[in-house]
């Protein structure tokens, strides 16, 4: 039995709001990290369910695909537009996360808004570039995902809701990507995943982002390697250089999954992978592994 | 504490329950003298505690009990009809598909919301769909094999359905 002393089941996003803005509530969803990880505990008197607010939509609109705060790990995994998305990074990173139950139960918004370093669609999400929309007693405000984690379990969200994820499909446009996760079995939390997103122009990188997970107190944007690939040809020579790019930029630490020094081999071949996917060059059987 | 009163279907059957704030839906079902829905791991690693909600398997000891109101639950106890097994629980126990048996019960559940979705499955699909379903008791040949078993058992009961 939590110590939760009272439980909220708002129906409109106001009210939610509103519930949230006093001390000691947090919000509730799939529940799966909350009521098992004793650190989101602390200090939680009451939780507050957005289940009931109507959010487990996925709808592209004005150039934006919009994932609901309601969105299971299932339903992403299972959308057809999100497994059209850059080779289906998200859905792919999604259908990984858990088990086929947690999955069932899991959204796509909590794995953010847990904020843990190790998860594994964070990657896929911001190498699509994804935004964030919190909304709270004071309205609503947009945050690149680039600048919502702050560190283990921590992100820029204050007493907020996240209403909802959004990923801009303009840009999207002939975007390819590739996401590998090295685990001990694909149910596992991550070792080392990684996400890529390249832009390919008669053979050139013109656009790139790189984002590797587990290795850093946030999920890592490899900043120094997306410079690296930008102008070169997408080839296998390019991506083992900037392998070595992301082996120097990691800053792991050793946990009962893995050593600092195996993370850190590990965050270059992952690297590789991702790449080698978004850019059409991973061998026969490779793309589909996460063990 | 405020204690919280729900409504749900819990194997057919319309309930309603007074629960605590911070009462997971596994110690509701407990409390509720529906104890073949097992408490494992405690903390959604292990699927011990699978049941299926509106359809869906979850597993009950990661959710609240205030969470299921309003909906549909299907445990282990609401898979026997009228004193008969249902084909799953009897493949099981033809294949002799359980060492202590304790995992058995999130097993047969995750097979069940499996089963209705793929009723052909190969073995690495059945595999797949029992990735997150541990047994300490290291037994997974077994299992799968009475998953491809009971997918035929249930495709031979369809077929004589539909002839008659």
């Amino acid at each position: 039995m939590l110590k939760i002393a009272a439980y909220h089941s708002p129906t409109t996003l106001a009210e939610a709001a509103t519930l949230l803005a006093e001390e000691g509530r947090t919000v509730i969803a799939g529940g799966t990290d909350l009521l098992v990880n004793p650190r989101y505990m602390v200090g939680v008197r009451e939780v507050v369910d957005i289940r009931r607010l109507e959010l487990n939509f996925i709808v592209e609109e004005q150039g934006w695909l919009r994932i609901g705060a309601g969105a299971t790990m299932r339903t992403v995994a299972q959308h057809a537009r999100v497994q059209g998305l850059a080779n289906g990074i998200l859905a792919r990173s999604a259908a990984v996360c858990g088990s086929p139950n947690i999955r069932n139960m899991a959204t796509l918004a909590g794995n953010v808004a847990s904020a843990l370093p190790s998860a594994d669609t964070p990657p896929a999400l911001l190498a699509l570039n994804a935004q964030v929309i919190l909304v709270g007693i004071q309205g609503e405000r947009l945050i690149p995902l680039d600048s919502f984690f702050v560190g283990p379990a921590r992100s820029v969200r204050e007493r907020e809701i996240i209403r909802e994820l959004r990923i801009p499909l303009a840009s999207s446009d002939g975007l390819r990507g590739g996401f590998y996760k090295i685990g001990r079995t694909a149910e596992d939390i991550s070792m080392v995943n990684a996400a890529a997103t390249l832009k390919i122009k008669d053979g050139r990188i013109m656009a790139a982002r790189l984002v590797l997970g587990a290795v850093a107190p946030i999920p890592l944007r490899v900043v120094q390697a997306e410079e690296a690939l930008m102008g070169q040809p997408a080839t296998e020579e390019t991506f083992q250089r900037v392998s070595e790019i992301v082996r120097d930029e990691v800053r792991p630490i050793s946990d009962q999954r893995a050593s600092a020094a195996y993370r850190r081999s590990m965050s270059g071949i992952a690297a590789t992978r991702a790449l080698r996917q978004a850019a059409g060059l991973a061998p026969h059987g490779e793309e589909w592994r996460h063990a | 504490m405020p204690e919280l009163d729900i409504a749900l279907k819990v194997n057919g059957r319309a309930v309603k329950w007074r629960v605590e704030p911070g009462e997971t839906l596994l110690e509701a079902l407990h409390a509720h003298y529906l104890r073949g829905t097992k408490l494992i791991c405690g903390t959604g690693d292990c699927c011990g505690c699978g049941a299926i909600l509106d359809g869906n398997s979850i597993n009950a000891c990661c959710m609240l009990a205030a969470q299921a109101d309003g909906r549909e639950l299907l445990t282990i106890e609401g898979l026997t009809e009228d004193g008969k097994l249902h084909p799953i629980q009897e493949a099981f126990a033809e294949e002799g598909a359980a060492q202590c048996g304790f995992c058995t019960p999130g097993f047969i559940m995750r097979a069940y919301a499996f089963l209705r979705e793929h009723p052909r499955p190969t073995e690495a699909e059945v595999r797949a769909a029992l990735a997150g379903n541990i047994c300490r008791c290291t037994g997974y040949v077994k299992p799968v094999a009475a998953v491809l078993r009971a997918a035929e058992m249930m495709r031979v009961d369809r077929e004589e359905v539909s002839h008659e």
